[in-house]
């Protein structure tokens, strides 16, 4: 009797110890899809170890951050930062701060503080419509530091109609919101004109408008002088964005997705009136904000580190686009000292592919902010 | 037996799902030999789906503005899905189109549901269309925010910036009349549900309105696709969890169950047809009501073509 009941007992205990068992182990197959990101200055295992040179600044989840000497440093909350560039003496960066309802462009030191704030985009306290309110993006500076260029919505049709549409601005970098005037029309009901660059001559910038097979496509193109028609660099087809000038001035990277969900890393040269042909350097991976090195040792950009995941920090060296030339192979000298048969010349070994370098694993970059780098 | 137990409970959460979103128990129950076995270092197997098969997406603002079930439908995609030759072929139909309903007189199509439910709509979409619809996912706001969320965010290219300054702010608000501003920026990107949603939802500043905003949606759902792909049976219970009472479908858990495979064997995005009804298959009224007006001689070739 009691051997019986003790069997029952032992019985019960390894079935509540099964079917635990069974449940945990269930719970593991699960896949790690929904795990959050980590903060970049959280001490993760790097894909590779490689470091950068200079300190590259980067946005996730509206806090900035730098990288220098292979570390992150957390420079501010996480309150809605994002966009950081930087001004022509380098000191300084301009950052947007994006609430639900304005953003506006800040000047931040190196460390992340703020110096002060540029725009004032929040409608007045008085008005209760939300519409009065303004976004800026995508500020940059000119080369003399005085002019400030950005995208705006200040074209919007508000209260009359519900078009949005960004447009190039410039403003004085020390005057007001009163001061800046368009650039380009923004385009109507599309998302217009954005990513501006300001050149000798002119201004880039990445135009979104339909294209003629009635897709919405995005295109580089280039204006002189403010309120003129423009002229497109690139082909409709091709759908590319995100410009990113080479310390050089002599060539540009960007995005290009030939309207598609795809994402190609391309680049063209650039003789400061045309691009010339583009050219895919990587077509197997969702690429966004490639951001070349100041030294022109190759471009950090941001694509996602697994299948459908986060975006992470990536590094392409330049070897990978532009291999140095082959070295001439040593050729026997005729009529040398060698007095035995030539030997046969053999063919230099093929380099090895130079590919791209995964920084960061499980970090969660803002794929829509650009980084910028100072050397 | 006790390993069976622990399976059975593990699932209980896509269980209840599954009773409550399709009104009916669940018709098969996981058995040993479809479930991870602690000794199997192997993932789940389940049996593969072979044949085509035809779902009807929708889509609806469920906000505390409608009353009970009446919502409409403002998505409304036929999904044909061809295993044997991995051909995925997703049809938007415009939610303005004015059509006879299957309850009687004409209407909006998005009233279908509102009028009778996703049976109302199922056969509306089958009697003005000519095709068979095997089985319906209805979808609230919520639903698809947490959705996405659960699989932890889709990457998407968006193809363009979608600003709107007077978006329906009726999801987290107490009044959902309310508006709010929308800012989704273009370019590749990692989304999380709600700036999905807004992509995905927002027409104001889309010359295309209604159409536009169904190509969007269209790209929303191969990124969906594409993250399904990392999931495993054993995702199942968080997803129900995170989805509960924001779904409605027609399938049992084990036909989601054996979709998960099957999403992860198509891998050829140029294999996705996507078809957009806009102007000349439909074109506006011209009318105060906005309604749009179908051109049945060129739309019904057209989904013969793709839902023989």
């Amino acid at each position: 009797m009691i051997a019986r009941f003790v069997l029952g007992v032992a019985l019960a205990a390894v079935m509540v110890v099964v079917g635990t068992f069974s449940y945990i182990y269930l719970g593991s197959r699960q896949s790690k899809v929904a795990v959050p990101p980590e903060k970049p200055t959280v001490s993760t295992p790097r894909a590779q170890a490689v470091v950068l040179p200079g300190t590259l600044y980067v946005t996730q989840s509206g806090a900035l951050y730098d990288l220098s000497a292979g570390r992150f440093h957390q420079l501010t909350a996480e309150a809605g930062w994002t966009q950081p560039t930087v001004t022509p003496d380098g000191n300084s960066l301009l950052v947007v701060r994006q609430n639900a309802l304005f953003s506006d462009v800040y000047v931040l030191n190196r460390f992340g503080h703020v110096v002060r704030q540029v725009t004032d985009n929040a409608a007045p306290p008085r008005n209760l419509d939300i519409g009065y309110n303004h976004w800026s993006f995508y500020p940059r500076l000119s080369a003399d530091g005085q002019t400030l260029w950005m995208t705006y919505d200040g074209l919007k049709c508000h209260p009359e109609c519900y078009d949005v549409s960004l447009a190039v601005w410039s403003m004085p970098f020390n005057g007001n919101i009163r001061q800046a005037h368009a650039w380009t029309d923004g385009g109507y009901y599309t998302g217009g004109d954005v990513q501006p660059i300001p050149l000798a001559g002119g201004v880039l910038y990445t135009k979104y408008s339909y294209g003629p097979d009635g897709k919405l496509v995005g295109q580089l193109w280039f204006t002189s002088r403010a309120g003129s028609y423009g002229r497109p660099l690139t082909d409709p087809s091709v759908d590319c964005r995100s410009p990113s000038l080479s310390p050089d001035g002599t060539q540009f990277a960007m995005v290009c997705t030939y309207e598609k969900q795809v994402s190609y890393l391309t680049i063209a040269s650039w003789t400061g009136e045309t691009l010339g042909p583009l050219k895919n350097i990587i077509t197997n991976q969702l690429v966004a904000q490639p951001t070349w090195a100041p030294d022109g040792s190759g471009i950090a950009y941001f694509a996602p580190g697994a299948p459908a995941g986060p975006f992470q920090l990536w590094w392409l060296p330049k070897a990978a686009y532009a291999p140095p030339p082959p070295s001439p192979s040593p050729s026997p000298t005729p009529g040398g000292p060698h007095n035995g048969p030539l030997p046969s010349p053999s063919p230099a070994a093929a380099a090895p592919p130079v590919r791209p370098v995964q920084l960061t694993t499980n970090n969660g970059f803002d794929a829509t902010s650009t980084m910028v780098w100072l050397g | 037996m006790s390993s069976v137990a622990g399976g059975l409970a593990y699932f209980i959460p896509a269980a209840q799902l599954a009773i409550e979103s399709t009104g009916k128990v669940l018709q098969v129950t996981p058995s040993p030999s479809t479930l991870p076995s602690p000794s199997s270092s192997a993932a789940a197997t389940v049996a593969p789906i072979n044949g085509a098969f035809t779902v009807l997406l929708l889509g609806s603002d469920d906000d505390s503005k409608f009353i009970g079930d009446h919502v409409l439908t403002q998505s409304m995609i036929l999904i044909r899905v061809v295993p044997s030759t991995k051909q995925v072929t997703m049809l938007s139909i415009p939610r303005d189109l004015f059509v006879h309903l299957s309850t009687g007189g004409s209407a909006k199509i998005d009233g279908a549901y509102s009028y009778g439910g996703a049976n109302a709509a199922v056969a509306t979409v089958e009697q003005d269309f000519g095709v068979h619809i095997d089985d319906y996912i209805w979808i609230g706001l919520l639903g698809l925010v947490k959705l996405i969320d659960a699989i932890g965010g889709i990457d998407v290219v968006t193809s363009n910036p979608v600003f709107d300054d007077y978006y329906p702010a009726d999801i987290y608000s107490n009044w959902p009349y309310d508006f709010e501003r929308v800012a989704v920026l273009a370019g590749p990107q990692h989304l999380d549900g709600l700036h999905a949603m807004q992509y995905v939802r927002s027409r104001h500043g889309d010359l295309q309105s209604d159409i536009g905003r169904s190509q969007r949606q269209q790209q929303v759902l191969i990124a969906i696709r594409q993250k399904a792909k990392q999931l495993s049976p054993a995702d199942l219970p968080a997803l129900s969890a995170a989805l509960g009472g924001e779904l409605k479908t027609s399938m049992g858990l084990s036909k989601v169950a054996q979709l998960l495979p099957l999403a992860s064997s198509f891998d050829n995005p140029d294999a996705i047809n996507q078809v957009i009804l806009a102007n000349p298959y439909t074109h506006g009224c011209g009318c105060p009501e906005t309604y749009l007006t179908a051109n049945w001689g060129l739309i019904l070739p057209l989904v013969h073509e793709y839902f023989p």
